[in-house]
Formats: structure tokens, sequence, C-alpha cells
């Protein structure tokens, strides 16, 4: 007893941030194993398959475009015409770059009704804001104590959902996530000027 | 520009005039976003793929009216959207600025638009609603300044583009 299954949907699995999230995740996870996948074309019945032999199933994904990736979406899709051995408990781990954690919430409700529709029951929820740079950040100990708390939930079949961000007020949010940005474009030798250009596709 | 986006092919073309566009996602080759925010801090407005997406996000970006046709599933966008939707984030800015109280990304030259969404394939009132919530958000992200949803079957689809893009030039 005591499985987790953590399936990072971001569309850049490997090297995302949600792979982040799932690290610091597993570290406080009690339980027997928290077993770690990503989503990608080709994995994606052999995943379902093993979502099967897990009673606990942690979605980590990014909000993409005000709901769940495209990578999720196709999964789910999968998932949802395999007869599993037992339908695991669905929690979701997601992130935005706003700061605002509510943000996330419509691309949670679209997990909530796919687990709905086929039978999965729902677990609970972390929505992360400022979830671009928060790693980067001493607030990092707000998402740790956050996950931690998670962990604990889980276990004890006892589900919340929860929302964190950093404690900043929008005015120095906005300045910080400029100044990230901003040391973002400069590492491709790419200045303000040129990332501010309004032209889209050269016009 | 107007712009009808679909994805399903109709049976008749639509009536060709100059500021209309038409666009048949089906039949385009559209990759997934692959989340590297190239078009952000390495060739701003230029997605590094370089496939159908790239003629595409700057009619999203051009158009002051728009239609968008989708298959819903989970009170989302069905794949074929929700991928060119993904794709189109060149049009956006990294940075953030404060939008309708919340933090948003700056938009590049992206005119205001009316947006009419129709949707087919959704299996109950809840994910009608959820939809609904989704574009209202993405009316803040996507610079809707009205929008209406019109939940219908796909066999009624083709017919309710028709009475759109009539109105369009009446209007």
């Amino acid at each position: 007893m005591g499985k987790i299954l953590m399936v990072n949907a971001s569309p850049r699995a490997p090297r995302s941030n949600s792979k982040r999230y799932a690290g610091l995740f597993a570290q406080y996870w009690k339980g027997e194993a928290a077993d770690y996948c990503e989503v990608t074309p080709g994995k994606r019945e052999e995943i379902c398959t093993r979502a099967g032999e897990y009673p606990d199933l942690l979605l980590v994904f990014p909000l993409y475009a005000d709901g769940i990736p495209v990578t999720l979406l196709e999964w789910l899709k999968v998932l949802e015409k395999q007869e599993l051995k037992q339908k695991p408990v669905v929690h979701v781990l997601i992130n935005c770059g706003f700061l605002e954690a509510q943000q996330n919430l419509v691309a949670v409700d679209m997990v909530r009704l796919f687990c709905k529709e086929n039978g999965f029951p729902y677990g609970a929820t972390l929505c992360v804001g400022s979830g671009e740079a928060i790693l980067n950040t001493p607030f990092v100990i707000l998402v740790k104590r956050k996950l931690k708390r998670m962990a604990k939930c889980i276990r004890a079949g006892k589900y919340e959902k929860e929302l964190v961000t950093m404690p900043l007020s929008k005015k120095t949010f906005l300045k910080a996530s400029e100044k990230y940005w901003l040391a973002y474009g400069e590492k491709n030798r790419i200045g303000r000027a040129e990332m501010e250009t309004m032209k889209i596709e050269g016009e | 520009m107007r712009l009808v986006l679909s994805d399903m092919p109709f049976t008749e073309p639509l009536p060709q005039r100059e500021e209309n566009r038409y666009v048949d996602l089906s039949k385009k080759k559209i990759s997934h976003c692959i989340g590297c925010f190239g078009c952000w801090v390495k060739t701003p407005g230029r997605c590094v793929i370089r496939d159908n997406a790239t003629d595409v996000y700057p009619l999203i970006a051009k158009s002051e009216k728009i239609l968008y046709v989708s298959r819903i599933c989970y009170g989302s966008y069905d794949t074929v959207m929700k991928t060119m939707l993904e794709r189109a984030i060149p049009i956006q800015q990294a940075f953030i600025r404060l939008h309708n109280g919340e933090t948003h990304h700056v938009q590049r030259r992206v005119v205001p638009k009316d947006a009419v969404i129709l949707a087919y394939g959704s299996r109950s009132q809840e994910e009608r609603e959820l939809f609904e919530r989704l574009v209202a958000r993405n009316a803040n992200n996507m610079l809707f300044q009205r929008w209406r949803i019109e939940f219908l079957p796909q066999s009624q689809v083709e017919a309710a583009v028709r009475r759109e893009v009539d109105a369009w030039e009446k209007s």
C-alpha cells in the first residue's frame, strides 16, 4: 500500500517545472513508492496500464491557454478507453505563471469532470501561482509546506483543495516577473526592445 | 479582418469576401507547442516550429471578428483547436501586465475582437458550464471584447457558420 504514480503531462516534461514539483512532492511522500513518468505520444497506453496498478495517481502539469495542456487532454482520452485493473484516486498538482493561483481552477475542474464522467474518484488539489519562478525564490518554502501537507492528506485519504503563490502585491510581482523574463532573454542575447516587439511573424 | 477557424471541414464553400479568412484546422499540419518560450525569448513574435500554425496565429491577431468552431471535451476545446490555441502564444509577450485586475501577458499587435464560439459534442450541462468558464478566461488572454457561445449538435454546425458569416455581411 502507499504507492502513488506521478504523471508529468507538461509539454516540456523532461525539463519542466512540473518535474521539479513532482520531485519535491516525492520527497514528502511517506508511502511505499512515489513513481514518476512523463507523457509522450509513444507512452500514452503504457502509462495508462501502469496507472491501473496504483491506488493513487498524481497529475502534474502547467496551465496552458487557460486549460489543461493538450498533452494531458490526449492522454485522458486514451485513459478513458482503457480497462484498468482498478481506478486510482486522481489528484492534481498544477502550476501557472500568473500570480493568482485561482487561474488554475478551470483546468482543475476539467480533470474533475473527466473523473466524474469516467468513474475515477477525485482526490486532492494543489494550485500553484507564480509557478514559473517561485521554486527559485525563498518562497519555495511555502510550496514545500503545501506539498508536504498534500502528501500527508493523500496518505490519510482526507482530500483538500489548496492554493499557494508568492506573497507579493501585484505591482511587486509585475516588477519581479519583468526582471525574470529579461534575464531569460539575456541568456539568448535578446534584449528588452526585441522581446517587446509588437510584430507577429515580422509584420 | 474576419476569421473562421474550424476543426472540421464544411461540405460547401463559404462565401468569398476580401475581408474573410477561412481556416480548416483539420487539414493543417500543426504540431504541439513544446513550451520552449522561444517565441518570447529567442525569436520574439515567431514560433520556432515552422509549420502551418505560423500562418494561422497572425490571422487570429489581425481579426476583429472571430468564429471558432470546435468539438468540446471535458469542458475544453478538443485537441485540434486546443493545439492551435496553444501554438498562438507568439502573439503575446513574455511580460505580464494587470488586466481586469489579474495578471496576464502583454499582447503584441492584437486587435480587440468579438468572438463567437460554436461548440459541438458536449455531453452534459456541467460540461457546457465549464466551457463557458474557460471562454470567459480566454477573453482576458485573447482580447475578446464580447463573446457568445452556442452549443449545438455537429449536424447543425455548418448552417450556423453560414448564418454567422451572413451576419458579418449585414453588420
